[in-house]
């Protein structure tokens, strides 16, 4: 129990500081497809009876090890072309994309008509728009704060399918990589939807570089635009898709004649890989302790007296010492709500005069 | 939007405490400690999906079967899965990682601004082990003075320093200086602090009869520390639960419980085999609870069979199992595993087993709240889609007016019981979510239901949100 305490000025022995702590997350091809069980039936793979994701999972997801890297599922904007009453599951991907729009884009209009994505940081001018997209939604576990501006990066396979081993894709044939290589923590990215920020996913090799997705940092969501696997972009796909049947379906066919979780399906088998870089803050506010020369050079430690004489004095006139080990931090009624602990203990006399440091992270 | 306020009834703040079970078994002969009997689960890339040694705890356990394929072995074929790593950037605020910083690019004194900064993945914890003993009695002698002996030959050994002449062989003086085993002197404190709770925390023990020896001096015994990380048991590991167990070939030779709750570990099992002294209701050691330390003393035979327990730099030695040899192979730093043994003089370490159990007390804070959507409140919903789609919004606007459009009606979502007929309005919402805000009307938090709950005019719910902090 102290009995004097030192009183913190809180002009200048207090400030705050925020760090980031990052982490590298590499997504391969082989942790989403292939690896665990054959195509369309993979145990990392969860599929629900509502049919309107998928989740992926990093290890089957029975062990209780398997971790949550995301839900992929897929959807089309009720004015898209691929929108039809004989669509499978025609409802459901209108909602998905109704759904994705509203929490990441809200509303326009005096009839407040949900926005429409866009590969571009406008979402309001109906360029470049994305009717048919894939919804890439990252667990938090990965995400955790946000994604660090551009790092993300998705590379997708445009091969066609091979004809022998289930799911497989032909390995020659041409990939393409999204970035977001645009953005950066001081630009390229626009605020203005329900989500936070979000930068545009840009393909930067020839033929047809450009933008075909969004990134959505803070919420943790790629949208990637279905158009990237058509004939016009990659020169071939006449086999977007090939069912656990070995039906063989080209894009429209895939997203109109098959279920949410068949695109799924198809869009995992061609994720060759994917990484970002995302960020946690901690943020600290950092105590200036200070120490005066004439103050606490005396200790309340049982052992600091022996024979109600001070053990480090050997005379009346010697200078008193003690030796520092914590610093408590108390409120203003006096209430112990800290301690900060020294590696080694500080000799304090009245010659000296220190401050000390102490951070606390929340 | 209007807000509801939190009365003081609404709020609830307590503590939730659980005691998690822990359970080591600890196998010097494979060289294996099992925690909570986990099996080792083999994966598609690495051979243990957590990439850490059984009977160890991966803190984040972010890498899963993952493997950190070299260009060489993916030019061979062999697929890429790599690691999840974390790195920071070094600024101002001076944060670095403590100990797991790897590679060139991670000095903190020699990189500068802006330098990433990188940890590897996983961050591992199990209990360790640290056999503590002298090795012979040491002399001392002051300068001009004859060689004195000094007992603490056991875990308080120090290191021995001397002062040369002008001869290299000519030692003038000799004094114990640091600790041989400084995790000792680290304890050594807390050991003489507990003594309130039990004698046998002090580090000597009481004299027997006038001017005796005392019963015991821990400087001068061999100790064996078993160190639990926090991570295992949360506060403390809690009094009563400890259980140290000992077998050889199998049968169970010797028991330590503190059933007394005061720290002692007291031996209450039989000992095995007819000619050695049982140890029943001898002390074997005590517990640190807050600290998460077994400190084992008792050296007295589990059994008359001798057993490789002991292992020098070039090969093993046959010792009766006795509580200081307890938990040997646990991160001890001794590989059990490749000690020569002679039949003829003792058994395989493979013949002893340990068990270590005890159970942790964890304290976690739980708020709980309870939101009130009272009757002929919260009946109204700020979705557009609550309002009959077609409608419009203005009613007349200029570029003096704006006037929103006042008999917008709500669409009817009452059900209606029978085909082709539309039920009668009622004024109804689906509650989906409830945000918790702050003072300054920030929102801090929402609470999703499973399902949306119906409520009309005359319902009336409470919802219990709980939050662990």
């Amino acid at each position: 129990m102290p009995r004097t305490y030192e009183t913190l000025n809180l002009a200048s022995d207090l400030t705050t500081t925020r760090t980031l702590l990052h982490e590298s997350i590499p997504i391969t091809g082989n942790i989403v497809s292939g690896t665990y069980g054959v195509y369309g039936s993979e145990r990392n793979i969860k599929n629900y009876a509502h049919g309107q994701f998928q989740s992926v999972y990093d290890y089957p997801y029975l062990s209780s090890s398997a971790n949550h890297i995301f839900d992929l599922t897929m959807g089309y904007d009720e004015t898209s072309v691929m929108s039809s009453s004989t669509s499978i599951q025609n409802a459901k991907k209108i909602n998905m994309y109704n759904e994705f729009s509203q929490v990441l884009l809200g509303y326009t209009g005096s009839a407040n008509t949900i926005e429409i994505f866009e590969s571009d940081l406008n979402f309001g001018d109906n360029n470049r728009q994305m009717k048919e997209v894939f919804f890439v939604n990252f667990s938090r576990l990965l995400v955790k704060d946000q994604i660090k501006k551009g790092s993300f990066s998705i590379s997708l396979s445009t091969g066609s399918w091979a004809s022998g081993t289930p799911g497989a894709i032909n390995a020659t044939t041409a990939s393409i990589t999204l970035a977001d290589v645009s953005a950066s923590e001081t630009g390229g990215t626009n605020n203005k939807g329900n989500a936070g920020e979000y930068g545009v996913l840009w393909r930067s090799n020839a033929p047809a570089s450009g933008a075909y997705g969004l990134v959505f940092y803070q919420a943790g969501i790629a949208v990637i635009t279905a158009s990237i696997f058509s004939s016009s972009i990659v020169g071939l796909q006449q086999d977007f898709n090939k069912t656990p049947g070995g039906v063989k379906q080209s894009l429209s066919a895939s997203l109109t004649g098959s279920s949410i979780s068949g695109n799924c399906d198809a869009f995992r088998h061609r994720l060759q890989n994917l990484s970002f870089n995302n960020s946690t803050e901690i943020n600290s506010t950092i105590y200036f302790c200070r120490v005066p020369h004439n103050k606490f050079n005396y200790s309340t430690n049982p052992t600091y007296t022996s024979a109600s004489q001070i053990r480090v004095k050997a005379k009346a006139s010697d200078t008193p010492v003690s030796y520092l080990t914590t610093i408590g931090l108390y409120n203003a009624e006096n209430e112990l709500l800290a301690t900060a602990k020294l590696s080694e203990p500080l000799k304090k006399d009245p010659t000296t005069e220190l401050t000390l440091r102490v951070r606390l992270d929340y | 939007m209007s807000y509801k306020k939190f009365e003081s009834t609404d709020i609830i703040l307590n503590t939730m405490r659980a005691a998690p079970l822990c359970e080591f078994i600890i196998e010097p002969g494979a060289g294996a400690i099992y925690y909570n009997n986990r099996p080792e689960r083999t994966g598609k890339f690495v051979s243990n999906v957590l990439d850490v040694p059984n009977g160890f705890i991966s803190l984040y356990e972010l890498n899963i079967d993952r493997y950190n394929t070299s260009s060489a072995e993916h030019a061979a074929g062999v697929p890429m899965n790599p690691l999840i790593y974390s790195f920071i950037e070094k600024d101002s605020s001076r944060y670095s990682f403590k100990t797991v910083m790897t590679g060139s690019e991670s000095d903190w004194d020699v990189e500068g601004a802006g330098t990433k900064l990188y940890a590897a993945y996983p961050f591992s914890a199990s209990i360790t082990r640290e056999f503590m003993t002298g090795t012979t009695t040491q002399q001392y002698k002051a300068e001009g003075s004859p060689a004195t002996s000094l007992l603490a030959n056991g875990a308080g050994q120090r290191i021995k320093c001397t002062k040369t002449g002008s001869s290299e062989t000519a030692v003038l003086e000799m004094w114990p200086c640091s600790a041989s085993h400084p995790h000792y002197y680290g304890l050594r404190q807390r050991l003489d602090y507990y003594k309130w709770r039990s004698p046998h925390y002090g580090i000597t023990g009481s004299s027997t009869g006038s001017g005796g020896t005392p019963a015991w001096i821990k400087d001068q015994q061999k100790i064996n520390l078993i160190s639990i990380p926090s991570i295992f048991y949360g506060s403390r590991i809690k009094p009563g639960t400890v259980s140290c167990k000992m077998y050889y070939t199998g049968s169970l030779i010797g028991e330590l419980v503190d059933n007394k709750r005061n720290g002692e570990l007291i031996q209450v099992s039989s000992a095995w085999g007819a000619t050695v002294t049982s140890g029943t209701n001898n002390v074997a050691g005590v517990v640190l609870y807050d600290e998460g330390f077994l400190v084992l003393t008792g050296s007295w035979n589990l059994t008359d069979d001798n057993v490789f327990l002991v292992r020098g730099s070039t090969g093993g030695s046959p010792v009766n199992p006795q509580w200081i040899y307890f938990g040997a192979g646990a991160q001890d730093g001794i590989n059990y595993t490749t000690v020569t043994i002679d039949a003829s003089t003792g058994d395989a370490p493979s013949n002893i087993t340990f068990k270590l159990s005890f159970r942790g007390e964890t304290e976690t804070s739980v708020l709980t709240m309870f939101a009130h959507a009272k009757r002929g409140e919260t009946n109204f919903s700020n979705n557009p889609t609550f309002i009959k789609h077609g409608q419009s919004l203005l009613r007349n606007t200029s570029s003096h007016v704006y006037e929103e459009n006042t008999a917008r009606t709500i669409k009817n979502t009452v059900s209606s019981s029978f085909t082709n007929q539309s039920a009668s309005f009622k004024r109804q919402v689906y509650i989906s979510r409830i945000g918790i805000y702050d003072e300054a009307r920030n929102l801090i938090g929402i609470a999703s239901l499973a399902n949306p709950i119906l409520k009309t005019d005359d319902d009336e719910y409470t919802f219990k949100l709980r939050v662990d902090l």
